[in-house]
């Protein structure tokens, strides 16, 4: 009786917490099969062991990674970050974005950017920004425009308010299908936000109580199910219809 | 009274006294003052300006002048010192986007007795497409590269450059720590995990 190792997993592990130093995975049970690790995950020789303690992932058919969640971000390629302006340099504005150093916001990385044109951002300034350049060793460099050049909702966020959480809370915030806390909040209240990876969020909405009101469900629903952060934002939208 | 004659071995060799500046090394009809010696201001004699000992040299037969040449050797100030066109060995400290800073250890495989700077600009990693360059694949830091001194530079750094078939990473250490083996001239690999990663590497015969 032959069994189909093809489609066993290889480790009994996956969505489950690993702590550094579980051995993940065991080579040399596996042969001649491309594995692809994520962050969270190293190669020893012939076994692959957890750097960072969170719930381990795989992408069918061979993409390891363990999720894990922080107070600080580490800067990625192509993640969307919300950065606070620190200072103008003369050609890039230098921006905080609670990763280990300040990136660099080039002053002609904008749609249209010109010499001419450079925008006056003061410092304290909220700018929504996609990360371009993030290696380990220099600072990482932010852009306001997409791939194509255009502006596309990047750049600077005026008014609302805006909080810090961390880096899991933002994940689950920017998942597909919507978050459910942010899909109950929606059919009642009208406010748009912008999450960034970095764990920052903002809101803005037409009153102030019901930018108190969306980020106070926010900050609740990290560690809820699905159906508690429905619960928990109707309770929380009743309130608001009886005063 | 006790008096003391010290005989001064004036032909050939190097004495095994010490001298300090301000001593008196000789007559200044007898010698010539090179190096680490100087003529005293009433230009009668030859005094010692380091500290070190003393060494005569003869002078070299049909010259004018057969007065032998004092000089001071040994003294501390003999460590090396970059010049510019002298091949250096340097550790990389800092990669940034347009250079990457690196602390000259030895130079003309001598060691140093005391750490220089120096910087590789983006124009100077290589010789072709210069403007092109990614300095995050051409250094990384901990790397020993070997680098050519182009000029004394700024008050903080020597001036350094690696656009050359023979200059560039000698050594590097990979992520997973293992010490990596040059590919060719961009990719060193590392032994543990078989993994590539980009420098500009130096061609080692």
């Amino acid at each position: 009786m032959d069994v189909d190792t093809r489609n066993m997993t290889p480790t009994n592990l996956i969505d489950k917490i690993v702590v550094p130093g579980d051995v993940v995975l065991d080579l040399t049970k596996m042969e001649n099969q491309t594995i692809k690790l994520g962050s969270g995950l190293r190669q020893d020789c012939d076994c692959i062991s957890v750097l960072q303690a969170g719930k381990l992932r795989l992408s069918k058919p061979n993409k390891y990674w363990v999720e894990s969640s922080q107070k600080r971000y580490v800067p990625s390629l192509e993640d969307t970050v919300l950065g606070i302006v620190v200072e103008h340099r003369s050609d890039n504005f230098l921006v905080d974005i609670k990763a280990p150093n300040l990136a660099f916001l080039p002053v002609l990385a904008f749609e249209g950017g010109t010499r001419r044109n450079i925008p006056k951002f003061e410092t304290g300034t909220l700018i929504y920004a996609r990360v371009v350049k993030a290696n380990g060793i220099m600072n990482p460099e932010l852009s306001c425009t997409d791939a194509s050049g255009k502006a596309a909702e990047f750049g600077q966020l005026k008014n609302g308010y805006m909080f810090e959480t961390s880096t899991g809370l933002a994940r689950m915030l920017l998942s597909s299908p919507t978050c459910p806390v942010l899909e109950a909040l929606g059919k009642k209240i009208s406010f748009e936000t912008a999450v960034g990876f970095n764990g920052r969020v903002w809101v803005n909405a037409s009153s102030p109580d019901d930018v108190i009101l969306v980020s106070n469900a926010i900050m609740r629903s990290e560690f809820l199910s699905g159906t508690q952060q429905r619960i928990m934002a109707e309770k929380l939208l009743q309130r608001l219809e009886k005063v | 009274m006790v008096g003391m004659v010290i005989e001064r071995d004036s032909v050939g060799e190097e004495g095994d006294d010490v001298v300090t500046p301000g001593e008196f090394l000789g007559e200044a009809t007898e010698f010539i003052a090179g190096k680490g010696a100087y003529v005293s201001p009433n230009g009668r004699s030859v005094r010692a300006c380091l500290t070190g000992r003393r060494k005569v040299t003869a002078a070299p037969p049909g010259s004018h002048d057969n007065r032998s040449t004092i000089e001071i050797v040994g003294h501390k100030a003999h460590g090396a010192v970059p010049q510019p066109g002298s091949i250096v060995i340097a550790r990389v400290t800092k990669v940034m986007a347009r250079n990457a800073s690196a602390d000259i250890m030895c130079v003309d495989s001598k060691a140093v007795k005391e750490k220089f700077s120096g910087i590789i600009r983006q124009q100077d990693v290589r010789a072709t497409e210069i403007d092109k360059v990614d300095m995050y694949q051409s250094f990384r830091p901990g790397d020993i590269v070997r680098a050519l001194v182009l000029s004394l530079g700024d008050a903080r750094a020597y001036y350094l450059s690696t656009a050359k078939n023979e200059l560039g990473v000698v050594s590097a250490q990979s992520i997973s720590g293992g010490t990596m083996v040059p590919i060719s001239w961009t990719e060193m690999q590392c032994p543990l995990t078989g993994q590539i990663e980009q420098r500009k590497v130096a061609k080692v015969d």
